[in-house]
């Protein structure tokens, strides 16, 4: 167990046993808990980096962590657009980070191709 | 600091220096500056990035928070797929 | 067929919910989070008398008398559109469509960002998504962290991260830019924190909530304000320094901070660099009315209540028919201000809905009207100064423009 999760705290008491759950987040298996959200999961096994932004691949985390900014949203079970701040995570699930997408519009895109 | 290193819209990447340069230039409305810049039409919807939009305009104009919202919101206020929108499965 | 459609499963909307059901509405609640409560599942503070106030245990009394009064409880559901249809409302859910005669609007708060450069960087998230992955899910947001952004919410949120084992080296301002200018000024800063000074364990901010009214005297502890900063349950609070920079290749890897004059200004080569690997950004709060707006509802804007606000009366009508709000959507307090509200919405609504010659609900809606006042009078913490102005004016701009 590592030190990333909060088992005792003064005033909220001790976290009761919850059964485990497996998933995977871009082909890795991870561990995370019944009732705990994929963001939860995922920070709490030491991933931050949730996608890279569509256009700019610059990387994301969670940024509101309660479903306004939609910054989280990952791909689950191949459904894209899912917050992963406020999906519960399931046995078996499959998650994958948001990657950079052609913007065959766009100038630049289009001198790179040529 | 630059300016252009402060992204304001996360969605869409829009930084404080367009923002402001394009206010300037065209002593725009918010909404004006939305489709000019992009900001604040990305995945959140504004969400995150109308307060910022509206006080560097007020900076910017000079102009007084009107008591309408200055940048209109539309629906759907979260992002929905088609199928939802349809209301059911067309396959 | 439900009486009353709520959004928003927080204070207000649940106890919205209580006060239809016990009227014998049929309600729903409908809430985008996985588990009912809203944002109060985050919240634990002490009170100025020594006690916990649990929200989680909060939440739970008020779930529990809504189920045992046969609320229905949807969880994990959004709201995308509302619309006026006939003789009462459209409600669009990502799972399905319902039709309601009478609609509250429950959807509290959402945060405003402080800007800093670097702030898209994994690890920076708002200081409320600290609060809720620490207590609610009991993740710790990281290994080190700062808080950028000094307010009444980041000062009571700092703490709870500490009280979960939480290493947070100090709070700072943001960087001056026409986004932060209050909350970048020291001045008005320590302005602000003088309205909880009374709470605070430390004499340097207790003596100058006492000493400190007087504009010279606040520039002059500023001026003599100390280097380490002044420490709030042992947490450095840096009245003098602003974050200029977060630092990272792909995550975040340090802040850079430097210090500033008493009225903000950047003190050149004053730079230094702090490790951190997570960084809250506490920019205040606002009324998430977006709902609302979609409806047409009117609205005014009031710095003192948080931002735009929908039209409504002190029963929590707005002027469109069957429309209802309560909570923070109404403007920026306490759960406990919500919670109050939210039952007054709730009378309102059974009162409506029923339409009985029976005078005692309208004893039931007075003295529910009271203990809003009441609960507001007495507030430990005000997020916003003049909320009583602020209140006094909207309900003058509904009696003169709206009823």
């Amino acid at each position: 167990m590592n030190n990333r999760r909060i088992l005792h705290h003064p005033v909220l008491g001790t976290m009761p046993e919850r059964n485990a759950v497996h998933f995977t987040f871009d082909g890795k298996k991870y561990k995370g808990f019944e009732g705990e959200t994929i963001a939860a999961a995922l920070l709490a096994s030491g991933v931050r980096t949730l996608r890279v932004h569509e256009e700019k691949e610059t990387p994301r985390g969670i940024y509101c962590n309660i479903g306004h900014c939609f910054e989280c949203r990952v791909t689950v079970n191949g459904q894209p657009g899912v917050r992963s701040c406020l999906t519960e995570i399931n046995d078996g699930m499959v998650i994958e980070s948001g990657k950079r997408q052609p913007t065959p519009l766009k100038r630049k895109e289009i001198a790179r191709h040529v | 600091m630059k300016d252009s290193a402060i992204v304001i819209c996360r969605c869409e990447e829009v930084t404080l220096e367009e923002l402001t340069n394009t206010a300037k230039e065209y002593k725009c409305s918010a909404r004006e500056l939305k489709l000019r810049t992009r900001a604040g039409m990305g995945y959140c919807g504004g969400r995150t990035c109308r307060f910022a939009i509206d006080a560097i305009l007020m900076e910017a104009t000079g102009n007084q928070t009107p008591d309408q919202i200055p940048l209109k919101y539309q629906p759907p206020v979260r992002p929905v797929s088609f199928q939802t929108l349809g209301g059911g499965c067309h396959e | 067929m439900y009486d009353a459609v709520i959004i928003g499963a927080g204070p207000a909307g649940l106890s919205a919910a209580i006060a239809c059901a016990k009227w014998n509405l049929q309600v729903v609640v409908i809430d985008e989070f996985m588990k009912p409560g809203g944002r109060l599942l985050g919240q634990l503070h002490q009170e100025p008398d020594g006690t916990w106030w649990n929200g989680i245990k909060e939440a739970n009394i008020l779930v529990e008398q809504a189920r045992a009064l046969g609320v229905d409880i949807w969880c994990g559901v959004s709201v995308h559109h509302i619309e006026e249809v006939g003789q009462g409302w459209r409600v669009h859910t990502n799972k399905e469509r319902i039709d309601t005669p009478k609609l509250l609007l429950a959807t509290g708060a959402a945060e405003t960002p402080a800007p800093v450069p670097g702030w898209t960087l994994p690890g920076v998230m708002s200081i409320g998504a600290a609060q809720v992955m620490t207590n609610v899910h009991r993740v710790r947001p990281g290994k080190k962290g700062i808080v950028i952004g000094i307010n009444v919410l980041s000062a009571a949120i700092t703490r709870e991260l500490q009280l979960a084992g939480g290493d947070v080296v100090g709070m700072v301002l943001p960087p001056v830019n026409p986004i932060t200018k209050d909350a970048g000024n020291p001045r008005k800063v320590m302005q602000s924190l003088l309205r909880i000074s009374h709470l605070a364990p430390s004499a340097f901010l207790r003596m100058g909530g006492k000493l400190s009214r007087a504009n010279w005297m606040q520039k002059l502890a500023l001026t003599f304000y100390p280097k380490s900063g002044v420490k709030m349950w042992g947490i450095p609070i840096h009245l003098r320094k602003a974050a200029v920079q977060i630092n990272g290749e792909k995550e975040v890897e340090s802040v850079t901070i430097c210090s500033v004059t008493p009225d903000g200004k950047r003190i050149e080569g004053s730079e230094q660099t702090m490790d951190v690997d997570f960084v809250c950004i506490a920019g205040g709060l606002y009324p998430l009315a977006e709902l609302a707006a979609v409806a047409g509802c009117p609205f005014h804007y009031f710095p003192e209540l948080g931002g735009h606000v929908p039209v409504h009366n002190e029963r929590m009508k707005t002027p469109l028919e069957g429309l209802y709000v309560a909570g923070n959507i109404t403007g920026i307090e306490s759960a406990k201000v919500a919670r109050a509200q939210g039952f007054v919405a709730g009378l309102s609504i059974a009162k409506e809905t029923i339409q009985s010659a029976d005078s005692a609900i309208d004893k039931h809606l007075e003295n529910a009207l009271d203990e809003v006042r009441k609960i507001r009078s007495n507030a430990a913490i005000q997020f916003h100064q003049d909320i009583h102005a602020g209140r006094n004016k909207m309900e003058s701009i509904y009696k003169e423009q709206f009823s």
